[in-house]
């Protein structure tokens, strides 16, 4: 008999949350994948179970908001209550701190936000019912590595993701490059999950547990070469999830072939798992934050993910891969925060994580907008989309604000955060090196900011092409997805003491904690209980900022309308032959269809780059022999550094 | 209660619209713009023309018909100016006038630096909605020298911040509130020796940021027909030479509350013109001295001149500051 | 009050634009003269701008060849009222030495309302201040009828 008071208890909710995406995907699977005959949801009801199991997903996870983060209850939950026998952990166990609800609570966002955003932008598919299987497979592998208390549990999930995401990234077979970039993510994915698995055996052989917790408990106190090694494999085999330098071609590829509503999934989910694996890894099964040397290689690492992306982003033709190399950049932020080691610098981590899956998601929907009513996302071959699509233009202009850090927008509260975070570490420890954090993050952003003026440029302002002329708005259901998202950007960046209060702190409390992660589990930890500073040196009050805005903008608009700034004179038709005065100034030529296209617009900036930008286009040779020669290589390199600093 | 709320507000509001809110603005940038056209004539031996021909042009492109080309986005090409102008107003309400800052305890320099991307951002935009191909070349310029410029004073913002907040005590210091109650209480920041660069660097961002020459390849009219503003006429154009008068304004009155700073006589108004004054000071040699004797660069020549000289010295008094000079 | 104030900048303001029709170059450089330190028409607030969006008074100099005409009339027609056409150099106005040729459209009045005509060739530089000059207060009056 099952006891329903039970059921309804909210230490099974993480399960729960899990269970019921892979139960969707199963149900998915086993109505088989006749199509309906409906034209604007081919799934037919498919698609709304996919979009149920998300929505339970997030309502379950969201659900957990209340204990976990504000009360600060650490869930272990062990399944077919199997728990600890004989001192070592036997059963499967899944075990929630703020840290994991914080990753889960973001991942659910993003999925089921996509999945609205599916239903109407998968009309033009083939098999679409079996895009649904593998969309709930792949948001219930990544749900499952963020809250799963076991590696190796972490490490089935890490496979069931690269399966789904390499036959998602393949799913559209006809667009060019598809079967190529799934090729490539298939090697290199591969490659890091055998380091994972190599880096678990390794582990088990020594400790005879494979519980995060009592690993936790175990490691640190007797690192010994083994241990070293099977770090660094970890290590490399969750930066090949995440998509940091050097793995950072395989994202661009595999974004710019997938449907958006994955790139949005793989931008905003696998590397946001990759980023948790790692915070995992160092903050708590080894605990080497503490030490100069394991922040120095995730600041630096985060430094020149941040650099590099950026600029490859700048050389970039094409909408989504040059969201691609943006993604990377932005996972950059993150890691150099997170490596600051502060609890500030956590806190503003996991803040721009979050901003970051937001606004990137956003950013991508927009590229599928434009993609599924124009067929192609080449920056050269667009423009002037801005008059046929002006909700899509809105909605894309908020993304790109809070990419770019525009105050008040949410990426601006993040960026500021870590700058600050950076500078204060270094005026602490004295090391003029984590200066370099804070200017090279500060240019980034501008960088950041000109790539995307470039988009709009050569997207949505500038002159629409004879062949966009018919070009209609995107559907309800696909703005709604996006508009969710806007409106959540929006939110973020104008409440960022409310959000850090309740999401990032309480999740940068569980970094620092690690005694308690361990308690929890029931093993034993002698750890402190850290004291957290997450005082700051300036002051961002959003608030008060926008209300000055407003006013000003309110009180420019009423002498701009007093003045008759509105009373202007417009061409009644736009095919007027003989009027010349509403065309454009040609320097008196008549007017024909010449758009200053996105490729190029920055050549002053370029010129100057030109020895670095034709060493970055070498080095970039899309063979994935060559990326499968950089993973080893980035491999060996951890190996060292690790049995050298460590 | 009540009544203390609503006093507040009328405090505050005058504080948007009179002053150093938007009449403030308005009167002290165009006079220093004026100045500066005056300053160049005199310099190359001409007459010049009147000091309020500003004001002439501004109030003669408001009675002017605007023109939205067929071609252009509508709303965005109309919007765009006006969110520049209240962007470049309300980081004036945050820098301090001597001991004064009419919202003080929230300007914080990294928001200031981001906020004074907005007017140009806003420009951008509104030349991209333009759909001219000529304001396409602009903008392109126009973005590219807010990235040469971006990194110098970035520089010169975290020494300042640096050199402040050694003797501060808190290590760093991001407020501008701060940093001016620093300069009450020590003198200017220009006698410090790690200052002196950082002084120049900032110096030299001041005709980059405000687009004058020659560093004024964004908007070269015998090139690229003004560029971003090709397509602009009457109360929109008025607009942005408004914000651009505004903008010569703040990036004058940032120096001067960065380096300049001192004891202030204590009430506002004197207080406000000894700022004018060496605002207009700062407009002739930094401004209208550079623009009578140099030619325009082109746009690789800028970029080049700010990531190496500019920021050399910008870096040479961040590691100055470092070690407590 | 207001209106009063827009007139009056009106006719301290005018910003020029200048185009040639197939000029020989003589009366464009003249044009340029009169705002170097000798002349300095800048002193009545006169600028010369890169586009007809922002000009008050057009200039044209040259015969109004047959290739030019399009463009001369297209970029005319795009200045924003209140507008002022100002013909400079003998050419415009009557063909000059050009006159009869077959590809030549001279005089430019034949196509568009023109307030100034400035003879010479080249004219003289105070001939020049006087034309434009004359052309603000056309403008003003321009203005004023609104």
């Amino acid at each position: 008999m099952i006891n329903l008071n039970n059921m309804v208890d909210y230490h099974h909710f993480p399960i729960y949350s899990i269970m019921v995406l892979f139960l969707g995907a199963f149900l998915i699977a086993a109505t088989g994948g006749k199509e309906s005959k409906n034209p604007r949801n081919p799934a037919g009801f498919r698609a709304w179970i996919a979009l149920i199991a998300t929505g339970l997903s997030l309502f379950f996870l969201g659900s957990l908001v209340k204990p976990v983060m504000m009360d600060g209850e650490v869930i272990a939950y062990w399944m077919g209550s199997r728990g600890i026998a004989g001192g070592y952990a036997i059963g499967i166990a899944l075990e929630v701190d703020a840290l994991s609800l914080f990753f889960a609570l973001l991942i659910s966002t993003a999925v089921f936000v996509s999945a609205i955003y599916s239903i109407r932008y998968m009309v033009h598919d083939d098999c679409v019912p079996q895009y649904y299987v593998l969309y709930c497979l792949l948001a219930g592998g990544v749900l499952g590595l963020v809250l799963s208390g076991d590696i190796f549990n972490m490490f089935v999930m890490v496979e069931i993701l690269t399966f789904a995401a390499v036959a998602l990234t393949a799913f559209r077979t006809k667009v060019y490059g598809a079967l190529e970039a799934a090729f490539k993510y298939l090697v290199v994915g591969c490659m890091g999950s055998t380091a994972i698995l190599t880096g678990v055996i390794m582990l088990y052989a020594q400790y005879h547990t494979l519980n995060l917790a009592q690993l936790a408990s175990l490691i640190p106190g007797s690192m010994n070469n083994a241990t070293k090694l099977a770090f660094a494999f970890l290590y490399i085999g969750f930066s090949t999830k995440a998509f940091i330098v050097p793995f950072h071609p395989l994202a661009a590829d595999a974004h710019g072939a997938a449907p958006a509503s994955i790139s949005v999934l793989i931008s905003g989910v696998l590397t946001k798992s990759g980023i948790y694996g790692i915070i995992r890894l160092t903050y708590f099964l080894f605990q080497t934050m503490n030490l100069g040397a394991s922040q120095f290689m995730l600041v630096f690492i985060g430094s020149v993910s941040m650099f590099v992306c950026v600029t490859m982003a700048l050389a970039q033709h094409d909408f989504k891969r040059l969201l691609a190399y943006h993604s990377i950049s932005q996972i950059g932020y993150v890691l150099a925060a997170v490596g600051l080691s502060t609890s500030l610098g956590v806190s503003a981590g996991l803040y721009h994580a979050m901003n970051h899956t937001l606004f990137k998601g956003l950013l991508f929907l927009a590229a599928g907008a434009v993609l599924h009513e124009t067929g192609t996302t080449d920056l050269g071959k667009l423009g002037g989309l801005s008059k046929k699509m002006p909700h899509t233009t809105v909605l894309f202009l908020i993304g790109a604000f809070s990419i770019s850090g525009v105050p008040p927008f949410n990426g601006f509260a993040s960026k500021w955060m870590i700058y600050q975070a950076a500078y204060q570490k270094a005026v602490e420890s004295n090391n003029i090196g984590f200066l370099a954090v804070t200017i090279v993050a500060l240019v980034t952003s501008t960088l950041t900011l000109a790539s995307f003026v470039k988009v709009s440029q050569s997207v949505f302002f500038g002159q629409l092409p004879k062949e966009y002329e018919n070009v209609k708005e995107v559907p309800f259901g696909m703005r709604l997805a996006m508009g969710i998202l806007a409106v959540l950007c929006i939110l973020t960046g104008i409440f960022p003491n409310t959000v850090t209060g309740i999401l990032t702190q309480p999740a940068a409390k569980a970094v620092a904690d690690v005694g308690e992660y361990i308690t929890a589990m029931g093993f034993k930890s002698n750890l402190p209980v850290p004291e957290l500073n997450f005082a700051q040196v300036g002051v961002w009050e959003p608030i008060n900022w926008l209300l000055i805005l407003c006013c000003a903008l309110l009180a420019l608009t009423v002498v701009a309308v007093a003045g008759k700034y509105d009373r202007v004179s417009e061409s009644e038709s736009e095919n007027e032959a003989v009027e010349t005065k509403y065309q454009l100034f040609y320097g008196g030529e008549k007017n024909v269809y010449s758009q200053v296209g996105g490729g190029d617009l920055f050549w002053g900036f370029k010129h100057n780059w030109r020895h670095y930008f034709s060493f970055m286009h070498d080095l970039h040779s899309g063979v994935v022999n060559d990326y499968a020669l950089w993973a080893v290589v980035a491999l060996a390199l951890a190996i060292v550094y690790m049995m050298i600093v460590f | 209660m009540t009544a203390n709320i609503f006093l507040n507000g009328l405090q505050y509001l005058g504080y948007i619209l009179i002053f150093p809110g938007f009449l403030f603005c308005f009167l002290c940038g165009m006079l220093l713009v004026g100045i500066d056209r005056k300053l160049v004539a005199r310099m190359q031996k001409r007459v010049g023309p009147p000091i309020l021909q500003p004001f002439y042009d501004f109030f003669k492109l408001c009675g002017k018909e605007t023109i939205v080309p067929a071609a252009a986005s509508r709303t965005t090409f109309l919007l765009a100016p006006l969110v520049g102008l209240a962007a470049l107003v309300v980081i004036q309400l945050f820098i301090p006038i001597r001991g004064f800052s009419a919202f003080s305890g929230m300007a914080d320099i990294i928001v200031v630096l981001y906020l004074l991307l907005i007017p140009a951002l806003a420009a951008i935009l509104g030349a991209a909605a333009s759909g001219s191909p000529y304001a396409g070349v602009g903008l392109s310029r126009e973005m590219v020298t807010i990235i040469a410029c971006e990194l110098p004073l970035v520089l010169v913002l975290l020494a300042v911040a640096k050199a402040v907040g050694s003797t501060m005590g808190s290590g760093l210091c991001f407020s501008l509130s701060e940093i001016a109650r620093y300069q009450v209480e020590n003198g200017s920041l220009i006698t410090r020796l790690s200052m002196i660069p950082a002084a120049i660097a900032f110096a030299m961002v001041i005709p980059g940021e405000t687009g004058s020459h020659p560093f004024d390849t964004a908007e070269a009219e015998t090139e690229i027909c003004e560029g971003m503003h090709a397509e602009y006429s009457g109360a929109p154009l008025a607009v942005f030479k408004l914000s651009h008068a505004v903008k010569v304004l703040t990036m004058t009155s940032l120096f001067v509350a960065l380096f300049l700073g001192g004891v202030g006589t204590g009430i506002i108004a004197v207080d406000g013109v000894i700022v004018f004054a060496l605002c207009v000071i700062a407009t002739a040699l930094f401004i209208s001295f550079v623009h009578a004797v140099t030619a325009r660069l082109k746009i690789e020549q800028v970029f080049k001149y700010y990531w190496t000289v500019v920021s050399g010295l910008a870096l040479l008094s961040l590691v100055l500051a470092w070690y407590g000079l | 009050m207001f209106q009063k104030l827009i007139a009056e900048s009106t006719a301290k303001s005018p910003w020029l634009f200048h185009i040639n029709s197939g000029s020989c170059n003589g009366c464009d450089i003249e044009l340029v003269a009169v705002l170097t330190p000798r002349y300095d028409v800048e002193r009545l607030g006169f600028k010369l701008t890169g586009s007809p969006r922002q000009a008050d008074i057009v200039v044209v100099t040259g015969p109004v060849t047959k290739q030019s005409l399009d463009r001369v009339l297209s970029a005319i027609s795009q200045v924003p009222e209140p507008k002022c056409v100002v013909t400079m150099g003998s050419c415009p106005q009557s063909g000059n030495v050009f006159k009869g040729s077959y590809s030549v459209c001279a005089p430019l009045s034949k196509y568009v309302h023109v307030d100034v005509d400035i003879a010479g060739c080249a004219p003289k530089p105070e001939a020049i201040m006087d034309g434009l000059v004359k052309a603000t207060q056309i403008l003003k009056e321009k203005r004023g009828q609104k």
